[in-house]
């Protein structure tokens, strides 16, 4: 191995201290290293690395107000500005367990905790540029998008006896899985497996498990991967995803909530509890995870305005459902939707669909002024526009609901389907709004859970029958079917003996939700009126 | 009884003030490590001041250390992150950490390792503990300290060795018995012990579980402490 020249080498420091700075570019200067720049903070780091390439950047996690190092660390990859062989090495003083969790996470080439005294510093920088050495060809072929000839570079270092060989098996396991090679990648996992049962090649081979279809079996090994290290942040999510195929969505959610509450500084994990948590009617725990959200988006490349509106619906339709008085959420909602507006210039029509979910707050909250005053702003760009996204309509029949204004809503919601007859992505958006879906593949899907959950009822499998059910009754939240088919399957459970206190509860707001959607004249009023009489004699004796 | 109306949680504060007084004497230690630098000691007593200023500094820095992380244990947020490493690699880091007080108290650190030895385990947990052994041992040897780590019956094998007067007899019969107080009036708690046990123990494989051993006599005629990993 030729020996490192250190005086073509540029390195960048990058820390609100400088004390800090000062020492160590004292001591890379004694080190013989040609170039050393100073950034003081996040958005210096930025700064730079868009003008120069580093061989080496070294950055502390509290860079003071503005950006910490792990996102920038995330926004240079994002970016691109990162290049493969370009060394991040963080450091930190905080050791608390979201920070060390939030580094680990961002995967740097390495992570420093303080004190850290510039001997050692020393030795583990030409410790990594030695591999980086090692590994250079590789990295370039990545930088190319070369895979084959990555995989060919990094096939003979990891299959001979060195220092670098485990690196080398790491990412050309993920070079097979990234390709498709998943024989390839098995064989790799297994034989480093046969040595020591290390986590990430038990990750790799749950991983090839899951994407050959094998979703049990890896599922198996993945459960038994967190629950013997409970802090490996990675399992959960390949465990999620292997949930998702199985379409059990519950258990994402429960998988995604346990990764969020080991590091909740992770944006994207909270993002997707938020998603999957809505899809589960589990408004609470979707509110809490796009509020963190949008809070953590503030500082990072993944934040979007879509995170705002997905907060401020989320917001919303808790409020409708009395989960929280408009009062708590309006402000909060209000200011997150004014922060989004000017950082994301948004355009006017999503403007106006943001003043249009505050109405809806507001209408909630008795300020049925001022949610018509936005509405009515909203509706001379509706009655011009031609071309405005179906989403923007659907806000303003729910604003219109939220006031009381049936008629005009179910108007407005006749027009679309009219128009949109031929849409099917559009149909299926609008059956949350219907009493009865519209779309082919809602109404299929509706038919066979339909069946499915009367077939468990038939056979006294009430709590199957129950969570059937469930899973449609937040995608059509207005379908009297659904919920009177889930107040019948808990009066099977009441008439069974299980009086819990829980299903009681269950089935009194059931009864509720039902008593809010329809009135006399409804076709299903007298069903309603039977199970209700049914419900209160089994809950008695 | 008394119910105190604004009942804080003392562990709590401590473990926050405790933090920030690491992050200052982390400082502290840096500052004194430049300043050392840029200017040198003139004759034997200022460099004995440095000495004594430079050893207390990093003892303190040790002992922070090492009461948050067992605050951290205690609270169940203490991450436990083991991987494959080189053990040279955490070995040298933790002799490069301590360079300077070695260094200043004229004491040779030896290291004995095979550069390919790997195993798995958590580098920043086993580096606190190696680096507590070797700030402790630099005040009770003489002057030569051995680090070394070899695989003995499947346990990987970290010892520190001195030529020092070795640990007392209390300690090799049981080295962390006294941690709850006896101790104290002898100015030491044998928390350091405690620390490396525990950390010790964190680390399993299969039915197998860590642990720490107190020796005297070999290789070096002082003490020699012994942290096995599975």
């Amino acid at each position: 191995m030729g020996e490192i020249n250190f005086s073509k080498l540029r390195f960048l420091i990058a820390d609100d201290y400088s004390n800090f700075r000062f020492t160590v570019s004292a001591m890379l200067r004694n080190l013989g290293i040609g170039q050393v720049d100073m950034a003081i903070n996040g958005a210096d780091v930025l700064d730079k690395c868009q003008r120069h390439t580093y061989d080496v950047i070294l950055c502390d996690y509290d860079l003071g107000a503005g950006k910490n190092g792990q996102q920038v660390l995330e926004e240079l990859r994002f970016r691109k500005l990162l290049p493969r062989k370009s060394l991040f090495i963080l450091i930190s003083a905080d050791a608390t367990k979201d920070v060390v969790m939030a580094a680990y996470d961002c995967e740097p080439d390495d992570y420093l905790m303080k004190p850290v005294t510039t001997k050692m510093l020393e030795q583990r920088i030409v410790r990594l540029l030695h591999q980086r050495q090692v590994l250079g060809r590789a990295y370039n072929a990545l930088e190319l998008e070369d895979h084959r000839r990555a995989i060919a570079i990094l096939g003979h270092l990891a299959s001979s006896e060195h220092r670098h060989s485990r690196t080398a098996q790491k990412m050309l396991g993920e070079l097979f899985l990234a390709e498709g090679e998943y024989q390839r990648a098995e064989a790799l996992y297994t034989r480093v497996l046969q040595l020591r049962p290390l986590d990430w090649a038990r990750l790799g081979l749950a991983r090839v498990k899951h994407h050959l279809g094998q979703l049990d079996v890896a599922g198996d090994w993945l459960e038994k991967i967190v629950q013997e290290n409970p802090l490996y942040l990675p399992a959960y999510d390949v465990l999620a995803n292997n949930w998702e195929r199985l379409g059990e969505a519950r258990r994402v959610q429960m998988t995604v909530q346990r990764s969020v509450e080991i590091s909740p500084k992770s944006i994207l994990r909270q993002k997707r509890l938020g998603q999957v948590a809505e899809r589960n009617g589990d408004l609470n725990t979707s509110l809490q995870a796009l509020r963190s959200t949008v809070r953590l988006g503030e500082l990072s490349c993944h934040a979007c305005a879509e995170d705002v509106f997905h907060f401020a619906r989320v917001a919303a339709a808790s409020v409708e459902q009395r989960l929280y008085p408009a009062e708590a959420l309006l402000a909060e909602v209000t200011e997150a939707i004014r922060v989004a507006k000017e950082r994301f210039r948004l355009p006017k029509e999503q403007t106006t669909r943001a003043d249009l979910l505050t109405a809806r707050i507001l209408a909630q909250g008795g300020k049925g002024e001022r949610a018509r005053l936005l509405i009515r702003e909203a509706e001379t760009l509706l009655n011009t526009k031609q071309d405005v996204p179906l989403e923007v309509h659907l806000e303003r029949i729910q604003a219109l609901q939220a006031l009381g204004e049936k008629t005009q809503a179910e108007s407005l919601l006749q027009d679309l389907l009219q128009r949109y007859e031929n849409d099917q992505d559009a149909l299926e958006k609008l059956d949350a709004l219907l009493s009865e879906p519209v779309s082919e593949t809602n109404r299929a899907l509706l038919a066979a859970v339909n069946r499915e959950g009367i077939e468990l009822y038939n056979q006294a499998r009430f709590d199957e029958a129950i969570d059937c059910f469930e899973k449609v009754r937040h995608i059509f939240p207005r379908h009297v079917g659904v919920h009177l088919n889930i107040v019948q399957a808990l009066i099977g459970k009441l008439r069974a003996g299980h009086k819990d206190a829980h299903t009681i509860k269950d089935t009194e707001k059931a009864l509720a939700t039902i008593g809010s959607l329809i009135g006399p004249t409804h076709s299903q009023y007298a069903r309603f009126q039977r199970l209700q009489s049914m419900a209160a004699a089994s809950m008695a004796s | 009884m008394t119910t105190p109306t604004n009942s804080v949680d003392f562990s709590l504060v401590l473990a926050s003030s405790v933090h920030d007084m690491k992050n200052s004497i982390g400082m502290l230690v840096a500052s004194l490590e430049s300043f050392i630098e840029d200017c040198p000691p003139a004759n034997e007593k200022q460099a004995k001041h440095f000495n004594t200023l430079h050893y207390e500094a990093s003892r303190i820095n040790a002992e922070l250390v090492q009461l948050l992380t067992i605050y951290r244990m205690q609270n169940g947020h203490l991450p436990l992150r083991v991987d494959q490493h080189y053990v040279i690699d955490v070995l040298e880091d933790q002799l490069a950490r301590n360079h300077s007080l070695l260094d200043s108290r004229n004491i040779h650190p030896r290291l004995e390792c095979d550069d390919n030895l790997e195993w798995a385990f958590d580098a920043d947990l086993i580096g606190s503990v190696v680096q507590n052994v070797i700030v402790n041992c630099s005040r009770y040897t003489r002057n030569e300290l051995l680090v070394s780590a070899k695989v003995e019956n499947d346990f990987l094998r970290i010892f520190v060795a001195d030529d020092g007067t070795g640990y007392p007899p209390s300690m090799l019969e049981a080295p962390t018995s006294s941690v709850s107080g006896s101790g104290v009036n002898e100015g030491s708690t044998h928390l350091g012990l405690y620390f490396a046990e525990e950390i010790a123990r964190l680390h399993k494989q299969k039915n197998r579980v860590g642990y720490i051993r107190l020796e005297n006599g070999a290789p070096l005629g002082g003490g020699c402490f012994n942290l096995m990993l599975p």
